[in-house]
């Protein structure tokens, strides 16, 4: 390098000032463009969150985004939502369905993965295919068929029959993104154990599934959350009050203008949500890992 | 047998060493193992299938069927019918409007959520507090469909915060029954649905957006390119695959979508004739139709695949480019 003549009186100061300048409004107008929209995306949350400090009174007077005049109304409207949604025998169904389904769902897939993946076997791509075709299909195409078959086997109005369909729907999608990740993972590793004469599962046990705990975790929440919010499976193959999910309890809450009044819908609506918002607030990361899995 | 063995050419002396199983034992012991390692992967894979088999493919097949027969709820007759309940779809004004709104969502979720996420990922992306904002926007995603829809119900009910904020600001001749006229509460509904959604469209958009390889951007900087041509000639035609993807992802979940109209058309006069999935619900488990039901299902299914196999199919002739 030879040593460069610099002249800083030929640098133009005011331009780069300028540009600097110019820089930092961009970013102050980027922000503020985001936090109006921002704000106007937590408008429906911020109702939703007044609305049950308010008794049905307060609700039907004024502006509907006004503060509410005291927090007592909450403990009435709590209760009343919780007694009239049979909302303890929903949670405890919609948590039933959601870890028992999303579990199994899990671990059969990761079975399958590992046949998929660390098993040498012809017409691997055909298996594949029969299990990730249950993905292609729309929803509705499952329903009628689906009611008509509970209804022959006495599986209307069963968590066993909830639990199972839950399952099922939820396999499909692990198996693709789990047979990824398997298929990334050093084939040493099962090999060396192979030859010394560990048999298959144990190899799956002890090897293959302690690798897979993070992809696993993050596919659970996936489909715990998929379940706790699915409505339409609920309303199709339950109809009695002890193994309906905690949605559909929302919707007939809803549904039952005669004896509820907005507020008290509004509540049942936040507490119905809340384990699976906090769930994602707590473990956001896993979350969004689990977005670039979908996006893969 | 023996036309199985590999095509390699031996020296002409060659033979096997003493003792060593003929190559024709060697072929048939690795069958042997290849066909046990077939049966172990089986075992592995047969719960998937299974369960797959037993509550997913199974009731495809069944509703296809169906879709053939004469079958009520109530009177529980079931004779093969042909086509007679695809016939009746086509004659039926019901089905003719949920098809129409039905299109117009699926009009709607090609477009909207895509360009909305992909401004909302350009504009959070390394914007004081991102993290945040992300969250914001992912937030109502977190919210199933069913609370979303109880909350908006209200959200346009007659004093609800629309209504109320357009008297606020003097526009009380605009203020409406959002979700019980015909033309709005299609559009209504899309807003509600977009609002939930376009969240993720952006988090899969800015998931996209960094996996793009900087060198380009940097360079075509170099060269003097404005923003504006970074984008539309560097960073958009990058980005397809991904916009593709999301736009999969939005059309097949607004056109399917029902927690959400079911609950927010509570008021609306024919429910019935809000969306096609709606439209099947009600024939099937209120009428008491099932096998015309199960037409209408078959509907939706061939759209749904006709839908996903278009833009895979434009999303490998992208990547062959």
């Amino acid at each position: 390098m030879s040593a460069t003549t610099f002249d800083l009186a030929s640098l133009d100061f005011d331009a780069i000032a300028r540009r600097s300048n110019q820089a930092r409004t961009q970013r102050v107008v980027m922000f503020a463009i985001t936090a109006i929209l921002a704000l106007a995306w937590v408008t429906p949350f911020y109702y939703l969150a007044i609305s049950i400090f308010k008794s049905n009174a307060e609700y039907g007077m004024g502006s509907p985004l006004a503060l509410p005049t005291s927090f007592a109304p909450v403990l009435e409207n709590v209760a009343e939502a919780w007694t009239k949604a049979k909302m303890g025998s929903g949670m405890l169904n919609s948590l039933l369905y959601g870890v028992v389904g999303g579990a199994a769902a899990i671990f059969i897939a990761a079975l399958a993965s590992y046949g998929l993946t660390r098993i040498d076997f012809r017409g691997k791509g055909f298996w594949f295919m029969l299990i990730f075709s249950g993905t292609i299909f729309p929803l509705q195409m499952y329903l009628i068929p689906l009611f008509m078959g509970y209804n022959k086997l006495g599986l209307t109005n069963s968590r066993l029959g909830m639990m199972l369909f839950y399952t099922a729907v939820c396999i499909p999608f692990p198996v693709l993104v789990l047979r990824n990740y398997m298929a990334g993972l050093p084939r040493e590793m099962d090999e060396a154990a192979r030859i010394d004469g560990c048999s298959e599962f144990r190899i799956f046990r002890s090897i293959i599934l302690p690798n897979c705990w993070a992809p696993m975790a993050t596919l659970f929440l996936i489909q715990f959350t998929w379940i706790w919010n699915d409505l339409i499976f609920s309303m199709v193959l339950t109809n009695r009050e002890d193994a309906r999910s905690l949605m559909n309890g929302l919707m007939v809450l809803q549904g039952s203008y005669a004896n509820t009044t907005p507020n008290v819908v509004m509540t049942a609506t936040l507490l119905a949500s809340l384990p699976s918002v906090l769930l994602f607030l707590l473990l956001r990361r896993h979350f969004m890992n689990g977005l670039k899995l979908q996006s893969l | 047998m023996t036309n199985d063995r590999p095509a390699i050419a031996l020296p002409r002396n060659w033979a096997l060493p003493p003792g060593a199983p003929s190559i024709d034992a060697m072929i048939a012991a690795e069958r042997r193992r290849a066909r046990k390692r077939l049966w172990t992967a089986l075992a592995f894979m047969a719960p998937a299938i299974g369960f797959v088999a037993i509550f997913l493919l199974l009731p495809v097949v069944f509703n296809l069927y169906a879709s053939l027969t004469q079958w009520a709820k109530f009177s529980g007759l079931n004779q093969f019918a042909g086509l007679a309940n695809y016939q009746r779809l086509a004659s039926n004004p019901k089905f003719f409007d949920a098809t129409w709104n039905t299109m117009i969502w699926v009009a709607v979720s090609f477009v909207l959520p895509a360009t909305i996420g992909l401004s909302l990922a350009m504009l959070v992306r390394g914007v004081k507090g991102e993290e945040t904002f992300k969250s914001i926007f992912f937030l109502p995603r977190m919210f199933s469909a069913t609370a979303v829809g109880v909350v908006w119900y209200y959200v346009y009910a007659n004093e609800g915060i629309i209504n109320s904020g357009l008297r606020a600001v003097g526009l009380g001749n605009l203020a409406n029954r959002w979700l019980y006229e015909s033309h709005l509460a299609t559009p209504a509904m899309i807003v509600t649905h977009v609002w939930q959604q376009v969240g993720l469209m952006m988090v899969l958009l800015l998931i996209g957006l960094n996996a793009l390889p900087s060198e380009p951007m940097e360079a075509a900087k170099v060269d003097g390119a404005s923003r504006s041509q970074i984008f539309r000639h560097i960073v958009l035609p990058l980005l397809m695959p991904t916009l593709i993807m999301v736009t999969t992802v939005s059309v097949l979940a607004g056109f399917t979508s029902f927690d959400l109209v079911w609950v927010m058309g509570r008021d609306f006069p024919n429910r019935s004739t809000l969306t096609l999935s709606v439209n099947q619900y009600w024939e099937s488990f209120r009428a008491g139709y099932w096998a015309y039901g199960s037409a209408i299902a078959v509907v939706l299914g061939i759209i749904a695949m006709s839908i996903s196999w278009s833009l895979g199919a434009l999303q490998h002739r992208l990547d062959k480019r």
